[in-house]
């Protein structure tokens, strides 16, 4: 969706501030939204794309408020009712429902640090063709998909160059909407900065996006 | 992303023209790992040595490494 989370381009957000010894959570909360978000996500009722999705919903004037986990946490609480695992109700008053039968929860404190460090590999190893090569000049399609979608506005229509081709992975635009991984090629395409930002770009710079197949058109 | 070298002033390193700026937006599930440039004079330095010249900010690409012998300074 062309939400205001796909800031590349825009101006007037202000210089960085860049903070000596950032602690990893700012707060303890944060901490704790990051364990119950893994451990929630071990359910397997959603993936990475829906949760990422959630955060692209939260409305614009909110968004750009609100700190990066404080936008998970509203995220996070949305995708816990979607998923049926909760109902707004037992958010609000912080107990089950009646006769809501107690779960086990499939990730323990054991297996917690592992899945951390190991993440969810996105990766498939299917055969699939790749529709583009090394080398080859490409388009990003111009298209404005509703849903989620891993294109940035800032290339859509613009050309470049395959710089390699990363192998098969999971496509975040059917799978945030559980219509299917639908697995396929993911390239490292080379834009020059001039090509998306016109003159006014150094002449040596680029930019480097990571492309589905389903984004690309020989050029 | 439109103005790289703009962001990277803001850390504090200033960059000459002569320099190429390769921004990598990381769309995908692939992350990247940035090796910092050496330092001038680090030639003989042993891993250790080596090290403690590397910062959070050369590691994230905004940075350069501690030149060696002020290492105190950062």
């Amino acid at each position: 969706m062309n939400g205001v989370h796909d800031m590349g381009g825009m101006h007037g957000m202000g210089p960085i501030q860049p903070e000596k010894n950032e602690p990893v959570f700012h707060a303890p909360w944060e901490g704790r939204l990051f364990a119950l978000r893994r451990a929630a996500g071990a359910w397997r009722k959603w993936n990475i794309d829906t949760t990422r999705h959630e955060v692209e919903l939260v409305p614009p004037a909110e968004y750009l408020r609100l700190s990066y986990f404080a936008r998970q946490f509203v995220a996070f609480l949305e995708t816990l009712v979607k998923s049926g695992l909760v109902t707004s109700t037992e958010i609000e008053t912080g107990t089950p429902a009646a006769g809501r039968p107690k779960l086990n929860p499939p990730l323990t404190a054991e297996k917690a640090a592992e899945l951390v460090a190991k993440g969810v590999p996105a990766s498939r190893d299917v055969k699939v063709a790749a529709r583009f090569q090394t080398g080859q000049r490409v388009r990003a399609r111009n298209m404005h998909p509703v849903g989620h979608t891993r294109l940035p506005r800032y290339v859509r229509g613009k050309t470049g160059v395959v710089h390699r081709d990363h192998g098969v992975f999971v496509f975040p635009d059917t799978n945030a909407h559980f219509l299917g991984e639908k697995p396929q090629h993911v390239y490292s395409v080379r834009f020059a900065a001039r090509e998306l930002w016109g003159q006014q770009a150094a002449p040596l710079d680029s930019v480097y996006v990571d492309m589905w197949d389903d984004y690309l058109d020989a050029a | 992303m439109i103005d790289p070298r703009g962001v990277l002033r803001e850390f504090g390193l200033q960059l000459p023209e002569t320099v190429e700026v390769r921004v990598w937006d990381s769309t995908a599930e692939l992350r990247y790992l940035v090796l910092p440039e050496r330092p001038a004079g680090s030639e003989k330095l042993s891993e250790e040595e080596l090290a403690a010249l590397v910062t959070r900010d050369s590691m994230v690409g905004v940075g350069n490494a501690i030149p060696p012998g002020q290492e105190a300074r950062s």
